[in-house]
């Protein structure tokens, strides 16, 4: 909706650089605490509800947690050990990189497109803009749960539609194979998180000064020159916003697979987030070792990106 | 500079939660023992009109009202939720005294129960069906209390039996799949015979088709053997017979049984084995059913699988023991639990209630049940390792009934955690 | 869906800005394309008012209509459940955990937009990690942590958990949003003698609205359709906000479709609408913003 062209916030700091930074005023009361009046609360919020089960998880993946939940001692690194021999680790992780690459790749093409748009005007623009939102107001689990029951081989409404159609010539039961079961859910993940991207890059594209486009038709450029070299340049800063998000998201995503697959048959469309959850069942230690390993997995990728992004140098 | 002001105030604030942790930790055991007991049990319902909770207000208003200064907090929790949210009471010390649900074992194993014999009279104590008080012995003493039980036998629909031209319902494996061929080539039903092997219940519909082949979960001195030869063939058979021909769900594995359950009571499935739960849905859905024995390979099964869910009492709860124990000695009582059993087609598990809902003509459309329950066989459901055990097979056992899997293959492995969960205990 | 999504552009974007009623049938045309998107985005929750709408026999029908449509399930599903109190539970919990949001981020935000501190940037990372944890893995961690503080089953416990998860996104666009603004407003007022958070409030907040709406929007949304903490942190059906309460419709054996479909009908009406409303506020803020 309105991030007008969001500079991250270190792009910002780096254009601090720019502007002669402020010195804390060195006058009395508040201002001699600097930033811990301002930014303390914050702080506080993340290391008591965050930061705080995040060592509790920690701790818990060294621990011998018998099945009934009674913490037993320590395990060492048992669980890591037991985790890394789990014959379904390696397609977990494989399936988790995929999905993530598929629906965040597909989210932010669709999303670009969907942005270009509704960014025209046209009767009816902001009704249409509403329905847009329903994907994002509904709850995934919700969503999720909807598309599961129109999936469904006996009475699914999807089915009945494919049958109709003649797509099919017998009801398929979608979810029940990872191999038809993954497409689906791709798509789900992609339908819920197209609203929040797509307003991303809307607020994006609004902020491009009309007068840009006006000198690039005189300079008699193409549709699709001005796209390549005017707008999507323009759109980076909204762009990697919706990019780092969704990779958070998606990679992080659990609603849709546990609700329509439970990660099932066995390990077989489970991605690491599932697969850490359906441990809980087994072994709460070993699943705590995972949340972990899925944590690490996750500052990697996203650090990864901001370097290859450069989404921190400074201007 | 900051930075360490922060750093400390972190520091602090942790410190503050770890030492309030340990005061925590303390006052589960230390604490003098209050006449408050805390109920945890499962809501077996699925709307406020038939939810556990409505039972459970009015035995514990009924128990406050005729034991003065005792209160009762309970809490009620989703029967998909409840081992979860038990799990977490128990990591955190935070134990209930009473707790209903659907296993006992794995906290015997922990040492977190009181023995039967604690917190219940003699009398209520020998009222227990002793088949059922039997399985509630772990570790050489009785923990678990049983609460309501069930047996299995097979359902069909006895429209679609008629238009496929079945006579009788099948009694042996190769009349099952003659039956389902015939559902199939009179398009009688979508899914003449449904085989839920998701994980909402697999453990159940695999023990059901391992023992009609003289297979099951453990051999006789209780050593786990999942991928015995007859449970290796069990499943071969199902691949070949139902699955591959396209005679049950396409995909067993995940398919849960409330998906069953449903299509039967909309008319959809020919014949599924089913609970006593299905009677109810099926009336509704006003579809006409048959109950037989369930068939085995060549004959129909003698001893069928029976299940119970279980009460237990936590020592390190904080009410008084005694206060326990006359609280489950006002809840052992014949008219509650035919009432319990009475909201969910249950069978009751003491003796005189049973004799009460057997002789009641109300209930005849149980009379199936009723009579397969003396001989029933359950789970290994007093081994403290079955619940982790049963939770793999839940989770993968039903692939080794999946198209293009080898069935060796998946029991193999299910045989080799078992192993290890065992061995772990 | 990549080719569609690369020959769109081309079809429907050539500017933005362009004059009104400049090309009569490519207006028509995109019109259709919108149209036609808004309707298959709204198409699984019109089956969900279907269903919901559904006799309980006719659940398992292959049809596209109920034989009729049975209004008594809307009706029915509020007295066979908790939901009045849910979803009081629920506009609490995200009416409350977007203010406290407001309250703490707001703040956070300005200053590291405007300042130049010693450890500004371990700060930013600080609520850049933050972002990437999902309260799913935590879970049994704040379950322990709210035991021991006697908070299990409260609204405000709620309330600060997803208020806390939601931080890092809302500092994070208010930062970039305030940083966009320039200084020199409020340098001028506060040579008029106004303080620092005078100043803050009074010239740089209604500036900054559309990144604030943006913010809250966002949180009050995440709340809203927050499941899993819901589900750990409350055991009681009155305690609980909408999403857990809609789980209680699953029993040990059956589940009662319609009502949860009629229940989620219920969840997602009030914040579809709650957009609605707000979407113009947004868009006039968005110029508003954009003068600089």
């Amino acid at each position: 909706m309105s991030l007008k062209a969001p500079p991250s916030p270190a792009e910002t700091g780096g254009g601090r650089g720019g502007r002669a930074p402020r010195p804390v005023s060195r006058r009395s009361g508040l201002a001699r605490l600097g930033p811990l009046p301002w930014i303390a609360p914050v702080i506080l919020l993340i290391l008591f509800v965050v930061v705080w089960p995040v060592v509790e998880l920690i701790r818990t993946s060294f621990l011998r947690v018998s099945s009934s939940g009674k913490v037993r001692g320590s395990a060492g690194t048992d669980k890591y050990t037991k985790l890394f021999g789990e014959t379904d680790l390696a397609s977990v992780l494989m399936w988790t990189v995929i999905w993530t690459v598929v629906v965040v790749v597909c989210t932010m093409l669709i999303s670009l497109a969907l942005a270009q748009l509704f960014n025209q005007r046209f009767p009816g623009r902001t009704v249409t803009r509403w329905a847009l939102i329903a994907p994002w107001a509904a709850s995934v689990l919700m969503t999720a749960i909807g598309f599961k029951w129109m999936l469904n081989q006996t009475a699914g409404v999807l089915n009945t539609l494919m049958l109709d159609l003649g797509l099919i010539d017998k009801s398929e039961d979608w979810l029940g194979r990872s191999e038809t079961a993954w497409p689906w859910m791709m798509a789900v993940a992609v339908f819920v998180s197209l609203p929040f991207t797509t307003y991303t890059l809307l607020a994006g594209l609004q902020t491009i000064p009309g007068e840009v486009y006006e000198a690039s038709r005189i300079d008699g450029a193409g549709t699709w020159q001005t796209y390549r070299h005017i707008t999507l340049p323009m759109l980076r800063p909204a762009f990697l916003i919706g990019l780092v998000i969704n990779l958070i998201n998606v990679f992080n995503s659990f609603p849709i697979i546990y609700a329509m697959t439970k990660g099932g048959p066995g390990n077989d469309t489970s991605t690491s987030m599932v697969f850490m959850y359906t441990l809980k069942e087994t072994d709460i230690g070993e699943s705590a070792a995972m949340s972990v390993v899925n944590f690490v997995l996750v500052v990697v990728l996203v650090l990864i990106f901001l370097k290859v992004s450069r989404w921190n140098e400074e201007d | 500079m900051r930075n360490r002001v922060v750093a400390t105030g972190a520091a602090t604030l942790v410190m503050a939660l770890g030492l309030s942790a340990c005061g925590g930790g303390d006052e589960g055991g230390g604490e003098g023992k209050s006449k408050t007991i805390k109920v945890v049990a499962a809501d077996y319902g699925d709307k406020a009109s038939n939810a556990s909770k409505i039972f459970w207000e009015k035995v514990a208003k009924d128990f406050e009202a005729a034991n003065s200064g005792y209160k009762v907090d309970l809490q009620i929790i989703n029967w998909n939720d409840i081992d979860k949210s038990v799990k977490n009471m128990i990591q955190t010390d935070n134990y209930p005294d009473v707790l209903q649900t659907g296993g006992y074992a794995d906290k015997v194993a922990d040492d977190l129960l009181y023995k039967v014999d604690d917190v219940l009279s003699p009398a209520t104590k020998a009222n227990i069906v002793p088949a059922f008080a039997k399985a509630g012995e772990a570790k050489g003493a009785a923990y678990g209390i049983p609460w309501v039980s069930s047996s299995r036998v097979l359902f069909y629909n006895k429209k679609v039996f008629s238009a496929a031209g079945v006579a009788k319902p099948p009694t042996t494996w190769a009349e099952v799949a003659d039956a389902a061929k015939k559902i199939s080539e009179k398009k009688a039903a979508d899914t003449p015979y449904a085989l839920p092997l998701g994980p909402e219940e697999a453990q159940g519909e695999t023990l059901m088709w391992e023992m009609g082949n003289g297979g099951g979960y453990t051999d006789a001195a209780g050593k786990y053997t999942l991928n015995s030869a007859p449970n290796v063939e069990t499943f071969k058979w199902l691949q070949d017979n139902l699955v591959k021909p396209g005679l049950t769900y396409p995909n067993p594995a995940s398919t849960d049984r409330k998906t069953a359950f449903a299509d039967f009571a909309a008319g959809k499935v020919g014949m599924m084995n089913g609970h006593p739960s299905v009677v109810k849905m099926a009336e509704d859905g006003k579809v006409e059913y048959g109950v037989a024995k369930i068939p085995g390979r060549t004959g129909p099964l003698e001893s069928t699988l029976g299940v119970a869910d279980w009460t237990m009492a936590f020592k390190d709860g904080k009410a008084d023991k005694d206060a326990v124990k006359k609280f489950l000695d006002f809840t052992y009582t014949k008219k509650n639990l035919v009432a319990f059993a009475e909201m969910y087609n249950f069978m009751p598990v003491t003796t005189d209630a049973v004799a009460e809902m057997e002789a009641n003509p109300k209930h005849a459309s149980l009379k199936p049940f009723f009579e397969a329950l003396p001989t029933a066989k359950f789970y290994p459901v007093n081994d403290t390792a079955w619940d982790v055990i049963s939770a793999e097979i839940k989770k993968s056992g039903g692939k080794a009934a999946s198209k293009d899997e080898d069935p060796k293959a998946v029991l193999d492995d299910l045989q080799k955690k078992a192993e290890d969960a065992a061995a772990a205990e | 869906m990549a080719t569609a999504t690369a020959a769109r552009p081309r079809t429907t974007g050539p500017s933005p800005r362009s004059p009104k009623r400049a090309f009569r049938p490519r207006t028509l045309l995109i019109a259709a394309l919108a149209w036609g998107l808004a309707a298959l985005f709204l198409a699984p929750y019109l089956e969900m008012v279907i269903t919901a709408l559904r006799p309980r026999e006719e659940l398992r029908d292959r049809t596209y209509l109920p034989s009729s449509f049975e209004w008594s399930n809307f009706i029915e599903v509020w007295k066979e459940s908790t939901l009045g109190q849910n979803l009081q539970v629920s506009l609490l919990v995200a009416g409350g955990s977007t203010l406290l949001v407001l309250l703490v981020a707001l703040p956070a935000a300005y200053y590291t937009a405007r300042m130049k501190y010693r450890g500004r940037k371990l700060f930013l990372l600080l609520v850049l990690v933050t972002q990437m944890f999902q309260p799913t893995a935590l879970l049994v961690g704040l379950y322990r942590e709210f035991y021991q503080l006697g908070m299990l089953n409260s609204i405000w416990t709620l309330i600060i958990t997803n208020a806390a998860f939601n931080l890092a996104f809302a500092v994070w666009i208010l930062t970039a949003y305030i940083g966009s603004i320039p200084a020199e407003l409020e340098e001028a007022a506060m040579v008029d003698g106004t303080s620092r958070f005078g100043a803050m409030i009074r010239v740089t907040l209604p500036l900054a609205l559309p990144g604030v709406v943006t913010a809250l929007i966002f949180t009050f949304i995440t709340s809203w359709n927050e499941f899993a903490m819901g589900l750990t942190l409350t055991t009681q059906p009155e305690s609980q906000p909408l999403t857990v309460g809609i789980n209680n419709f699953v029993g040990a054996y059956t589940v009662q479709w319609n009502y949860i479909f009629a229940a989620s009908v219920v969840a997602i009406v009030p914040v579809v609408i709650l957009f609605a409303f707000i979407e113009r506020h947004v868009v006039s803020g968005l110029t508003a913003g954009s003068v600089k």
